[in-house]
């Protein structure tokens, strides 16, 4: 029986993106036992592979007011529980010379039936809130947008799971379902760092796999129609603007452009990808352009900023009809009852939806569960902050403080601040290695790539920067990847292993930058592969590996 | 005010660490994040919230060692200087206004020059200043002129410049008008001797340059517009516009445009230091200079920071090298510590000093009769640092030059 | 201003030029834009990245390749003069054309090496490794050098390592800054009686092994700390390189540019070359940022900008150029086949480069010039990583123009 309780769970969410992270944390709140299982690390699939944009809602009021109506509502909710995630920027939507401006009074009374505040500005006054903006625009409507950052956010929920008693499995992919007669019980599961396998049980397993979800629930027996739709984005080497910038018009490609922390990212390009290809999304040649393209309509300015690097995620979106663009699909939440549905009590599936709604997702999965379990606790996910966002922060933090002139502290807290919230006060400072800076671009010290190790589940070099932004910044890695890699080296105890992860890092970097490696993006690229390929010799470990 | 390409130039960082090598700053001072981290990296933490500037960029120098360093043409010491006008809060002190304004403390002072020279001198006054002002009272004052230059020039040399076909204007800047009018006799001297008479500017005022150090953007912005509307007339008459300051000169050619935005295209190519004009006159075959047998001196040339950033020692030094009875050494181009203003301040005195100390070690070296280099602030450093006279090229070559055969040459 | 040689470009390849010729009494200009990629030098020149006789791998090279337009023979006498050249400068070399010998880099792995200098670690044959004990050290808090990199390679190879950190009082000061705990911070401190605190320090802890290893942080400004350290410390001492900046490839830098002054060529430093007069097919001058109208001439000029770090050629969306004069420039047509997506695979982009013709003079329009010549990285046809040949193309290729330029 003691073995038996250790591998006995009322709930199993699959799939470790920000909706299984959210409703692990939406369920541990509610008293469950839970495990969130994913087969990589958190973020790796659709949530870490968006603008990162705190809709307003905006977008979507013209053609989908349930959808807008959703958004504004988890977007003020955002604000409050997932302040050290968010930033409040606002966003423009604005109308070019090419546009329909007649458009404009559309949208805004589209945004104020769903409930968004949207106020037409003087195209002047838009120019001076935004400088990089489009000079020749016609028109501007100012909109509650912000910027989410979807690694923080996800981060924020499992380590909130986890605080409430959750466990936390990544890198465990579901390669089967154990059942009893039709009911799901249980799942086998394979540790993808050491190929043990591993049966876990549980009252209620939930399907949170995003795009994935589709082939986990056939795993199941069930089916759910899933639509992959490719979008590709950019992401520039700093902030051009502050104000998130939109196109007053139909949704179209690459017509957002969000400033998140250091950099902005613009996108996104829709098409339909056929489902062998989710697990290796490149950007071609043409959508870079076409992004470009695009961007430089919003902020002429991107045509000689500095591009990191591009990707692309795939829209978790469930098939209703044949559009073959997948934009006029609702992004409304699906929450499926396989017991009803598909005769296959235990089984859920929570799919649809998008980054703004992850946590009402999570509430409808989470209710649909507790109503099985018979459990009546109310959601208390829109009321109770994430860890880091607690309470208000301190004078002399960046979000309060705009008398910046003044002693503050070194560089690396005061960014680590920005990540982490009011649990940067863990991140060790007290002595002067702590404070050395590990990656210089992001501002990463010491302590808090050590924090990061011990507390957010840090396994390789890809996870540490999900959670830190080691990596992330202007160089991709070439001045801070080795640091990282000999800290982990210290930490793990196997220098063979960290240097396994800093090949794996560095090429990671590159499927990044390769689509975009003109410039001083080849530079750096070359520069790269001097230091660790000419100096270091790093190709030789790859070889022989 | 909208980002032109040059303003993006932290992009092109690639991280390549090598300004680092060449902070002059960094070696001595660990309070200062060193130029990477203050230029490239710190501007895009900046750009997403001011929060992020750190009054610490103060100690930047301004030296753009950095600059010249830099593989990937970076202008990280503009991006520091930008920020520290753009982003800092600091009120300047009665301290830094007093030594900013070199131009009206140089008016006052020249005024009652006897006085102020021995009160300079007095340990009281040091001390006096150490205290209430935070000047460093280590620091030996430079003396002030009982006549300034523009006064000398107007009584006795005026007249003179009228009997030339060919004409150059001269921005005397501060040093030569108040404190060491012999440079600007030395330079009338030269360019007469070769055929060209000496106009001043129709209004002048200091450059700004420690202004701008002292974050004092708006007054020194309405210098540079007073310097470059006289400095336009000039080259509109057909004058170029001659200096013999490395300092004013970098200030009016490349920091106006991009820290005060005062647009300085039309001119910018005309304003140059006299050595580069002389030069350049006697590379082309156009001028011939003739020297004194019995001039015979030891001399080491240092070159001033904002000449390693202008890339003009050549001109100097070639200069000096045509002298016949001319031993000449060229010292390793490194910071002398003063960095105009910088090394007075109480606060910076001491890193001052250690970032000259290797160039003072090698001038002590070398057992020399002069060191010649083109920027004032490095003479008063390097004389107070190492007991050794420091002059000008121009009143090296002055001092050298046999006027009536230079004449005769050039008729 | 009129000059015998202008080469456009300082670093290794420029500065091997440079010296050459001013060697020979030409009157020589070098200009700089910034400092060079020796400020990221591993310690050792390669000359080709095989096994055995570097030669041997040379004579199969293609016909593209800057070797295969130099032929082994000329390679081979070149070659031999290299070592002369550099320790004419104080920079003391190691090693032989016919037979590479191997460098222990930062991640404790084994790369064939052609010359490498005095004081680095160097290995003559994995089988027999020179040492079965050894003391693998760092600077306390030094984060670009890890200790446990080079001992897990070296244990592979049968040698066991231990490590040990040292920290010395002179090098809190630096510690104090978040970032700047550079090994050539490192390198202006462990100066003087600070090398005899750490000698005292590393014999503490070097006991009962053979050789110390320790990363490349004394010796910036000349040979002399690494000297002085190698005298006190009771075990031999060998170094290995760090991540950037190099503090010995830097004194090599300065050394070379000393060298080059001493014999009278003038080094313009942080000035870029603008633009060229070409008259029929001959460059006639040169214009630079620093110096506008004034031109500088000369009879010959040398192109040694590097490759696309050093800005010698630049790549846009849809083509690659060579700045200044627009000379032609060897490269696949669409991005797409510029890249392997595998970072560790051959990448196409490091083959592209000026062209030139058998003798190193660069095109333009397809027409040679023919008093111009480009040298090192910024030469098409050889990927310099993945060959193991970057300074061996530069400083070969450089002694070659210089000849040229002397005939």
């Amino acid at each position: 029986m003691g073995e038996n309780k250790r591998n006995h769970f009322d709930v199993i969410v699959i799939g470790g993106g920000i909706t299984g992270a959210g409703t692990a944390r939406d369920c541990a709140l509610r008293g469950l036992k839970t495990l969130l299982v994913e087969r990589s690390d958190l973020t790796t699939g659709a949530t870490g592979r968006n603008h990162g944009l705190l809709h307003s809602g905006a977008r979507y009021a013209v053609t989908d007011q349930e959808s807008a109506t959703e958004c504004i509502k988890e977007n003020m909710i955002l604000r409050k529980v997932a302040r050290h995630c968010v930033e409040e920027t606002d966003g423009l939507f604005i109308t070019l010379p090419e546009d329909d401006l007649s458009f404009q009074n559309t949208f805004i009374d589209a945004c104020t039936r769903a409930g968004i505040r949207a106020e037409a500005i003087d195209p002047e006054e838009a120019k001076r809130l935004e400088p990089s903006v489009n000079k020749t625009l016609i028109g501007a409507v100012r909109v509650p947008d912000g910027s989410v950052d979807p690694f923080r956010l996800t981060t924020a929920n499992a380590l909130d799971a986890r605080l409430h008693g959750a466990e936390v499995l990544t890198y465990h992919e579901v390669i089967d379902f154990i059942k009893d007669g039709k009911r799901v019980v249980g799942v086998k599961l394979l540790n993808n760092r050491t190929k043990e396998t591993v049966e876990i049980f549980a009252y209620i397993t939930i399907n949170a796999g995003g795009i994935w979800g589709h082939r986990i629930a056939a795993m199941a027996g069930a089916t759910v129609n899933m639509f992959p739709a490719k979008g590709a984005l950019l992401i520039f080497g700093h902030r051009v603007n502050n104000l998130v910038l939109n196109r007053c018009r139909k949704p179209a490609d690459a017509d957002i452009l969000v400033p998140g922390d250091t950099i902005c990212v613009i996108g996104t390009t829709s098409s339909r990808v056929p489902y062998e290809e989710i697990d290796n999304m490149q950007v071609t040649p043409e959508e870079v352009d076409l992004l470009l393209r695009e961007g430089e309509k919003l902020a002429p300015c991107l045509a000689n900023t500095r591009i990191l690097r591009a990707y692309a995620g795939v829209r978790p979106l469930v098939a209703a009809d044949n559009d073959p663009s997948g934009r006029s699909i609702s992004r409304g939440i699906v929450c499926l009852d396989h017991e009803t549905r598909d005769d296959i009590p235990g089984f859920i599936t929570i799919t649809g939806g998008k980054l703004m709604t992850y946590r009402l997702m999570a509430e409808w999965a989470t209710d649909l569960a507790c109503k099985k379990l018979g459990n009546t606790k109310k959601c208390q996910t829109a009321e109770i902050c994430l860890p880091g966002s607690e309470s208000e922060q301190e004078e002399g933090s960046e979000k309060n403080n705009k008398n910046y002139s003044v002693p503050k502290p070194n560089i690396g807290s005061r960014a680590a601040e920005g990540r982490h919230g009011t649990r940067s006060k863990k991140i060790s400072a007290d002595n002067r290695y702590d404070r050395s800076l590990v990656c210089e671009c992001e501002e990463v010290s010491i302590g808090e790539v050590n924090y990061a190790i011990e507390e957010l589940r840090v396994h390789n070099l890809i996870n540490l920067r999900r959670r830190t932004r080691v990596g992330m910044g202007t160089c991709q890695g070439e001045l801070c990847a080795c640091r990282a890699a000999g800290l982990l080296s210290k930490a793990n105890g196997c220098a063979e292993k960290a240097q396994e992860d800093l090949a794996d890092f560095l090429n990671e970097r590159w499927h990044g930058m390769y689509p975009v490696a003109w410039n001083e993006t080849l530079c750096e690229t070359q520069f790269t592969s001097w230091i660790y390929e000419g100096v270091c010799g790093l190709d030789l470990f790859a070889e022989q590996k | 005010m909208e980002q032109n390409k040059d303003d993006k130039s932290f992009e092109q960082c690639i991280k390549c660490t090598v300004c680092t090598v060449y902070c002059p700053v960094t070696a001595v001072n660990p309070e200062y994040p060193g130029p990477k981290q203050a230029g490239p990296d710190g501007e895009r933490y900046r750009l997403k919230n001011p929060y992020f500037y750190d009054d610490s960029l103060d100690f930047c120098l301004n030296c753009k060692r950095c600059e010249v360093a830099c593989p990937s043409n970076v202008k990280i010491g503009d991006i520091i200087q930008s920020a520290r006008l753009k982003y800092s809060k600091k009120k300047p002190k009665l301290r830094d206004y007093m030594l900013a304004n070199t131009d009206i403390m140089g008016s006052l002072a020249t005024t009652f020059a006897p006085l102020v020279n021995a009160s300079l001198k007095l340990s009281p006054v040091k001390s006096l200043m150490d205290q209430v002002l935070s000047i460093d009272h280590r620091r030996t004052f430079p003396a002030y002129s009982g006549q300034k230059f523009e006064t000398w020039f107007k009584k006795n040399a005026v007249g003179k410049q009228n009997n030339f076909n060919k004409y150059v204007s001269y921005f005397h800047g501060c040093y030569a008008n108040y404190n060491y009018p012999k440079l600007g006799k030395d330079f009338v001297k030269i360019l007469n001797a070769i055929g060209y008479g000496v106009r001043l500017l129709e209004k002048e005022k200091c450059c700004g340059v420690a202004l701008i150090a002292n974050g004092m953007a708006a007054q020194a912005k309405e210098q540079a517009e007073i310097n470059m509307a006289s400095a336009r007339k000039a080259v509109q008459s057909g004058t170029p516009v001659l200096t013999t300051s490395s300092t004013c000169t970098f200030t009016m050619r490349d920091e106006y445009p991009h820290l005060l935005q005062v647009d300085n295209t039309d001119v910018r190519d005309n304003i140059m230091l006299a050595t580069k004009f002389i030069f350049e006159l006697v590379d082309s075959g156009k001028v011939k200079l003739s020297f004194k047998k019995e001039y015979q001196k030891r001399i080491a040339y240092h070159t001033p920071c904002h000449m390693e950033k202008l890339g003009w020692a050549i001109y100097s030094t070639s200069l000096l090298q045509m002298i016949p009875g001319i031993d000449f050494i060229m010292l390793d181009s490194q910071c002398c510590g003063i960095a105009g203003t910088y090394g007075f301040k109480k606060e910076n005195y001491p890193y001052s000093q250690k970032i000259g100390e290797p160039l003072f070690k090698q001038i002590q070296g070398l057992n020399v009769d002069l060191v010649a280099t083109d920027c004032e602030t490095c003479k008063w450093q390097i004389e107070m640092s190492t007991g050794v006279t420091v002059e000008n090229p121009i009143s090296i070559l002055a001092d050298a030059l046999d006027v009536e055969e230079t004449e005769r040459l050039n008729k | 201003m009129r000059f015998d040689t202008i080469t456009i470009g300082g670093g290794l390849s420029g500065l091997v030029t440079g010296i050459s010729l001013a060697k020979k009494g030409q009157k020589c200009l070098i200009v700089s834009s910034g400092q060079s990629a020796l400020h990221f030098f591993s310690g050792s020149f390669e000359l080709y990245g095989n096994e055995g006789n570097p030669l041997d791998a040379i004579a199969k090279l293609e016909d593209s390749h800057p070797y295969s337009k130099l032929g082994v023979e000329k390679i081979k006498t070149l070659a031999t003069e290299v070592k002369t050249f550099f320790s004419e400068m104080n920079i003391p070399l190691v090693g032989s054309v016919e037979q590479n010998h191997y460098r222990v880099t930062p991640l404790g792995l084994l790369k064939p090496a052609w010359l490498t200098m005095e004081e680095y670690a160097k290995v003559d044959d994995p089988k027999h490794m020179p040492w079965k004990k050894v003391i693998v050290l760092n600077i306390e808090g030094f984060l670009d050098f890890h200790t446990s990199f080079v001992a897990s390679g070296l244990a592979k190879q049968g040698v066991e390592c231990s490590v040990a950190a040292i920290s010395l009082p002179e090098l809190e000061r630096i510690r104090k800054n978040p970032t700047e705990m550079r090994a050539t911070n490192i390198a202006k401190v462990l100066v003087n009686e600070t090398l005899e605190h750490l000698a005292k320090e590393i014999n503490a802890v070097a006991k009962d092994v053979e050789a110390i290893l320790m990363p490349t942080v004394v010796g910036l400004l000349d040979k002399e700390s690494v000297s002085i350290l190698k005298q006190k410390v009771q075990k031999p001492l060998h170094f290995i390189a760090t991540l950037p900046p190099s503090v010995p490839g830097i004194r090599t830098q300065i050394m070379l540019r000393k060298r080059f002054q001493e014999l009278g060529g003038i080094y313009m430093l942080g000035d870029t070359v603008l633009k060229g007069e070409i008259v029929g097919d001959k460059l006639q001058s040169i214009q630079t940022n620093n110096h506008g109208d004034l031109k500088f001439e000369a009879d010959h000029f040398v192109l040694a900008t590097g490759s696309f770090f050093s800005h010698g050629i630049v790549a846009s969306p849809n083509q690659v150029y060579e700045p200044i004069l627009g000379l032609d420039v060897d490269f696949n047509g669409a991005r797409s086949e510029w890249y392997d997506r595998d970072l560790f695979k051959p990448q196409p982009y490091m083959k592209f480069g000026v062209a030139t013709d058998k003798n190193f003079r660069v095109k333009k329009e397809g027409k040679t010039l023919l008093n111009m010549y480009a040298v090192g990285a910024v030469l098409s046809g050889f990927n310099a990583i993945k060959e193991g040949c970057g300074a061996g193309v530069s400083i070969l290729t450089s002694l070659n123009v210089a000849q040229e330029i002397l005939k």
